[in-house]
This record gives structure tokens, sequence and C-alpha cells, in this order.
């Protein structure tokens, strides 16, 4: 911008900079806008009532012919939508773009999880091909490429529910609890498959939420630094984090130097606690994390009445 | 340099922490050297920190000033009390300067009785943090090698997370101490990353059974000699520095004990027995990926959701394909990049990760991404409809790999082609197949990003390309035949 009137070398106007500013910010307001208007006209296509009143016979007809290509791409996608807010695994075709693959037709498997904060968390996706076994004559699917995090192991999955044949001589690794089966002759479950991958993974948003709500609660992570006017801090809690992105163990230190340490289950359950301060484990702080259910989000509580 | 009258006895401890090294060694002002200043100014004043300061002392005024004539002479006056040595280089964080001053000041000034091997290694991880693509990484893959007395009736309580060992730091170091001790001397340094979910262990090996070994100072430094191997969180990989194929050097003199080739073997070896326990075994697979970058092993073989998903899959990936359920615009209407920035701010978990990728997003202007609206962008180029198709259709091979939105670069690509040579005219059917294996290796900053490019303008065509050269194997070194990976070859 204004580029042409400046000569090279000049050091930049001031003025010019501020009209630049000034454009920029109210670039970036009508772009905002603009996507406003666009996700309202689209929500306002795919309600209800207008979807319903567009199919009524009586509607009039150049209307919907106006209307219908919008109208009808709004309708499906918010059809999709309730599907996989209300299933959270939904299934889609996929074409393997690569040339040289046997079959290009891939069958995906889209996962949605629902975080703490109402929004919806990346989908995951599975993508499956069909390959023949050896000696059989019906496909059996087989994971192809997949974005579920590593530490859960969809080998293991694959084994267990997708269970295919290996041809002889071939001895992978992971196909290891297979050949004990003799899976050859065992039916592959993929609603079995997806049901529990889709529990380990919902397993560890709970976990993941589970510790940012304690930490929330702690008045950890926020940057004002009230976090010693916390009530609940009034425990002496000065850090507690998941020890890796796992969110399976998680590591807690008082102020005094005490530290703990507790293993969370899938369900949200303290499973295990360890408690050390300065004279060695200290169980009473122990069976206090474990008991009573167990709960991780009534933690604070059960610490407190040992506490005090 | 050992002290004379202390008893010099083989023994199977570690090198200690504490074992200086002197500060005029050469090679030692080369390490430190290769840091920028301020990240030396941080070191030196996170060793005189009140938690550390015990373990790296600096030099300070003798308390008795009997020969405090040669002191006067030399550039740096020994301060009296540790504050004062603080202070000194809080002055050099203030005002700025070149870094030769501060490095000067610690070798010659205040650690002039020498640099201990913890504080050199810190000083290397550090260098590791600040320049992630300084070594090449090999990822191994941790694997169980018991699984077979598993029983198949108990899978209703399966639990389906992957064979990552637990270990506690100070067990693994002992237990790898107790593997290698009789054959290899070594100092160990464990650290985290301060910018990667990484683990880093610093392995320096050294063929001495003494505890202060009388080679020269020199070896310390001595790059051949030290090892890496970072373990990424959650993930049942680990990066080690050391080469894969131990190819045979004749020109390395002396024994073969003396050959840091095979000191690095016995460690590698010892590794995974470290990590073992009783009734929980674990072996090292090789996983194909070497890479100069720490960030694109981290894409590749680490705990995100990339590491199966790359090339033509990496849309699923960065989820640059549908929204969230909760987003009314039907997702072809919705560009890529809107998708994937929807996309991180909504999740929580990986935060870290992807606001990386954000920041490193630039709004590139000519790269419109393939489902642009039209003037949604006011600085997009006009392209000639051709190069729009062909942008289309190399960003459906690619997907977001080798885009500026997710760096992961890699510098090396080997292939070995093991196609027949007659499988091509069917018409003669005397002659025998005759296998030529051809192979190719790319070599660039980024392999990958560099095919997409060619790609982009034209010169390889997208649709036929087959899929090992998208990035989509998501390894550097692979057999291929008829266009795909075979795994049993690596």
């Amino acid at each position: 911008m204004n580029q042409s009137t400046r000569r090279p070398g000049e050091p930049p106007d001031p003025q010019e900079q501020e009209l630049d500013e000034e454009i920029r910010a109210l670039r970036a307001e009508i772009q905002t806008h603009k996507n406003r208007k666009r996700i309202l006209s689209t929500a306002l296509l795919s309600t209800p009532t207008i979807q319903s009143h567009l199919q009524k016979p009586t509607t009039l007809r150049t209307l919907k012919e106006d209307l219908s290509p919008l109208a009808t791409a709004a309708g499906n996608h918010s059809v999709t939508n309730h599907h996989r807010i209300a299933f959270g695994a939904t299934a889609f075709p996929f074409k393997d773009p690569s040339p040289s693959a046997p079959d290009e037709n891939l069958l995906g498997v889209r996962i949605d999880v629902c975080a703490r904060n109402g929004r919806f968390a990346k989908p995951y996706y599975v993508l499956l091909k069909r390959e023949r076994a050896h000696g059989e004559k019906g496909k059996r699917f087989r994971v192809y490429r997949h974005t579920i995090p590593t530490f859960i192991s969809v080998g293991r999955l694959e084994g267990v529910y997708l269970s295919f044949p290996s041809s002889e001589g071939e001895s992978d690794e992971e196909e290891g609890p297979l050949k004990v089966l003799k899976a050859g002759a065992r039916k592959q479950d993929l609603r079995g498959f997806v049901r529990e991958l889709r529990r380990e993974v919902v397993a560890w948003h709970v976990r993941t939420d589970a510790v940012e709500s304690l930490r929330e609660k702690l008045g950890l992570g926020m940057e004002d630094g009230e976090s010693a006017q916390s009530p609940v801090n009034s425990l002496g809690i000065v850090s507690l984090e998941a020890t890796a992105i796992e969110a399976r163990y998680v590591r807690m230190e008082y102020e005094d130097g005490r530290v703990g340490r507790f293993k969370l289950s899938n369900s949200g359950i303290v499973e295990r606690a360890i408690f050390m301060n300065d004279h060695g484990r200290d169980k009473k702080v122990e069976n206090a994390m474990v008991g009573q259910g167990g709960r991780v989000e009534t933690l604070f509580d059960r610490l407190k009445s040992v506490s005090t | 340099m050992a002290d004379p009258k202390s008893v010099r006895a083989p023994t199977t401890a570690s090198l200690p922490n504490n074992l200086r090294i002197p500060s005029t060694t050469p090679s030692l002002t080369k390490t430190l050297g290769r840091l920028s200043r301020t990240a030396l100014i941080e070191l030196a004043l996170y060793w005189l920190d009140d938690r550390n300061v015990t373990s790296f002392p600096p030099y300070l005024q003798p308390e008795d000033e009997a020969n405090n004539d040669d002191e006067e002479t030399l550039p740096y006056p020994a301060a009296e009390t540790i504050a004062e040595v603080r202070i000194e280089y809080e002055n050099f964080q203030e005002r700025k300067g070149g870094k030769r001053e501060v490095l000067e000041r610690i070798l010659e000034g205040d650690w002039r009785h020498g640099i201990t091997l913890r504080q050199l290694a810190m000083a290397d991880l550090r260098y590791m943090d600040d320049h992630p693509a300084g070594l090449r990484w090999t990822a191994m893959e941790i694997s169980r090698i018991d699984m077979k007395a598993k029983k198949a009736t108990d899978t209703q309580t399966e639990d389906w997370s992957s064979n990552i060992p637990r270990m506690q730091a100070a067990t693994f170091v002992r237990a790898l101490q107790h593997e290698i001790a009789p054959l290899v001397k070594a100092h160990y340094h464990l650290s985290r990353s301060l910018k990667f979910p990484l683990t880093f262990l610093r392995i320096f090996i050294v063929d001495s059974p003494y505890q202060t070994p009388r080679q020269t100072p020199e070896i310390f430094a001595d790059a051949t000699r030290i090892i890496y191997v970072a373990f990424p969180d959650s993930c049942p990989f680990l990066y080690t520095s050391i080469t894969t194929a131990p190819a045979a050097k004749t020109g390395s003199t002396g024994s073969i004990a003396n050959d840091p080739r095979t000191l690095q073997r016995l460690v590698r070896d010892a590794i995974p027995k470290a990590l073992s326990r009783p009734q929980e075994r674990y072996t090292l697979n090789p996983t194909a990926l070497t890479a100069k970058n720490l960030p694109t092993l981290l894409a590749l073989r680490g705990p995100g959701r990339t590491t199966a998903a790359n090339g033509a899959f990496s849309i699923f990936a960065d989820a640059a394909l549908e929204g969230s359920p909760l987003d009314p615009r039907p997702s072809n209407t919705v560009s890529a990049e809107e998708h994937m920035r929807n996309g991180h701010e909504a999740s929580a978990p990986l935060a870290e990760e992807d606001k990386e990728n954000i920041s490193n997003e630039p709004q590139k202007p000519g790269r419109p991404s393939k489902k642009r609206q039209l003037g949604s962008k006011p600085d997009t180029i006009k392209l000639s409809p051709n190069s729009k198709k062909r942008r289309l259709v190399a960003a459906s091979r690619f997907g977001t790999t080798g885009s500026s939105t997710t760096p992961a670069p890699l510098d090396r690509l080997d292939i070995r082609l093991l196609d027949n040579a007659a499988s091509t005219n069917d018409g003669d059917a005397d002659s025998a197949p005759t296998s030529a294996a051809v192979s190719l290796t790319f070599t660039g900053s980024d392999v990958i990003g560099g095919i997409r490019r060619l790609a982009e303008l034209g010169v390889v065509d997208p649709e036929r390309i087959p899929s090992w050269m998208t990035g989509e194997e998501a390894a550097s070194m692979m057999f291929v035949r008829g266009g795909r990976r075979l795994r049993s070859e690596v």
C-alpha cells in the first residue's frame, strides 16, 4: 500500500504506517463479518423450519428452484453433522490417489470426540483397505492409515477385532497374539474395533480434561498469579500436571516439598496413588486419594479432609 | 589431570559428574563456542543458581591471601562471593556485545579450574535445543518380545495402550550402567528438552576403566564418543544419534576396543536391555527413518496424529478436510487452512504442537489452497487455469505434506527399486527375468517439499508419481517394487 510514493531507503512515514494499520484492521473486520454472514446464512438454511418448509409441495416452485442447490447442501450437511454429534463414529468412502494401489477404494471411519469446553476436538480418522487373505474367497479389512495417537495401540486392536490370517513365512511382530489364536477362521468385527478404538480415544480426552479441570480448580496455568488466593489451593499444591501426553499418570507437588503421583483409569478414577513426605510414604493420604470411589473430580475434597 | 596421590584402580562406576576438564582445552572452547551469547549467559546463570551452585562452584578468591600476586595480573580477578559472579553475568545480559567476552569469562575467569563433565553435557544439550537440525537422528521402535503369553480369553479387560516402557530416570541409567560397565566407561546426563516433548540422554563413552582417565582432555569433546538418545513422550519410539550401519572404517587406528563405533554399538545393544524388566522384555526395531531434524522425527514417529497418516492422508492428520460437527457450513465451501485453524483452537490435547504449527504458518501469497473460495483473499496472485489444476492435483497427492503449514522436512531419501526389467516387455517369454536394482538418493533441505514444488510447476506429473515420492510412507529408506513399498525388506 502506498508503496509507489515511497522511495527506497527512506524511512516509512509514521502517518502512512498508521493508515496502513487502519486499513489492515478494517480488512480483518470485513473478513470476520463475511465469515459470520456465511455461518449465519448456512445455519439459517439448515434449520428444520426452513428445510421442512422447502420440502412442502405448496412452496412456490420458482423460489425452490432458486434455492435448491444451496438448501440441499446445507440440509445434507446438517444431517451429517447430526450423525456425527449423535453417534460419534461415522463412515465415509475415500479414494486412494496413489496410482500403484491395488484397490483404490478405502473405507474411512471418522471419530468425533466432544471435549470439556463444549467444542469438538479434531476428528480422528481410520482408513481401512480391503485385502484378500491367503486362501480365502472374501476380502478382509486391514488398517491402512490412521490418525490415532501412537500411545493407543491400533495394531493390537486390529489383531483382536480385525484379525487377518498371516501368510506363511511372514511373521510380523504386531501379529504375535494373532498367530496364537489361529485367527484365520475368526470373523472380523469392524463394529467392535471402532467401538473399542473410540472408547480409548474418549478415555484419553476424559483424562486430559480431568487434569485440566483439576488445574483450573487450583488456579494453575493462569498467568495472573492468583493461585495463592484460590480456596482449594489452601492445600498448598504448587504444581499438578500429567507426566506425559497420554495423561495416564499425574504428578502433584506441595509447596513444602511433598510429592504425589497417581494413576488415572479410563473412567476417571484414581486407581493407584503414591504420596511421599519427608519420612517416606504417607499411607493416610494415599488411602484418601484412592478411597471413596476414587473419582478424580473430588480428589481435592478428600485431600482436604485428610490434611485438616 | 589426575591427582598423583589418589589411588587409580579400575572400577565399574560411571564417570563422575564433577570430573573437571581443564578449561585450557581447545576443543572445550570450540564446543562452548557453538552456543549463542544468550545461551551462554543463561547457562552460566543456571549454574550459579542457588540450587545448582554446589554442583558447579565458580572459582572464588581463596581465603588465605598468601599468593595473591599473580591473581592481579590475570584478566579476570576472582570474585569473592557467588553473588558477585552472578551480578557479572546479569550485567552481560543487560548490555549488548559479542559472545567472545562471555566465553572467555567462563573459561578463563569463573570456571578457570575446569568445566565439569556435567556442565559440558548441559552445554551440548542446550545447543541441541537451539539447533534441532544439528544431528542425524534415527528413529527406532520399542516393541515387546514376550507378547505370546497373552491369553485370548482376556480380551474383555484388554488394555489397548501401546507398549511404552515405564521407566524411572535413575533406575534406567543404573540399569544401563550395569549393562555396559564392564566394557565401557561412561558419563550419563539425562535432561528434559526445553522446546520439544522429549527427554534427552547424553552418554559420553571412554574406553578406560579408571575414574580419572589418563587420555588427553581433548577426547571429552570428541563428538564420536558422545551418544544421544531421545525419548519422546508417550510413544513407543526412541531416537538415537547412532548411525545404524556400522560400516567398518579402514583408516581407524588402534584396536577394535578403541574404536568409538564399537563402543557405540555396545551402548545401543544395552538400551533395550536397560528398558526391560522381568516379565517385560523389549527390543529395538528399525523404522527406516533417519532425518536431520528433530521436529521431523516427532511428526513422523512421534506421539501425535501424523505418525500413521502422511502424504495424501495428511489432510486427515491435519483435519484439513472437514470441520467440527458444530460447523453449519458445508465442508467443501471452507478452505483447508480455516479447517486446520479451527481444529487448532478446539483441540485441547497436543496443544503445544499445534501452536507451533500455527506460528509457522506464513500467509504466503500465491499458494492458494485447493478449496479457496474465489476472492476470499485479496492478495492471491492470478494463476493460469493450467497451473491451478496442477496445484489441485498436487494437493490431492501430497495433502498438506511439504507445504508451509506442516514443517517436517526430510533431508535424505534413499530408495531401492527392485522391479524386474523383463516385466515391462511381456512379449518374449524366453528372456529370464533380470532383476536390476536401481538405487535412488534424493538429498536436499526438504526432499518431499521439493518434489511437491516440481509437481506444482509441471515438471513431474503429480497423478502418476508413486506414493513413496509424496512422503506417504514416512520413511527415509525404502525398498520399492511395482511402486509399492516392501515392508519385509527393511
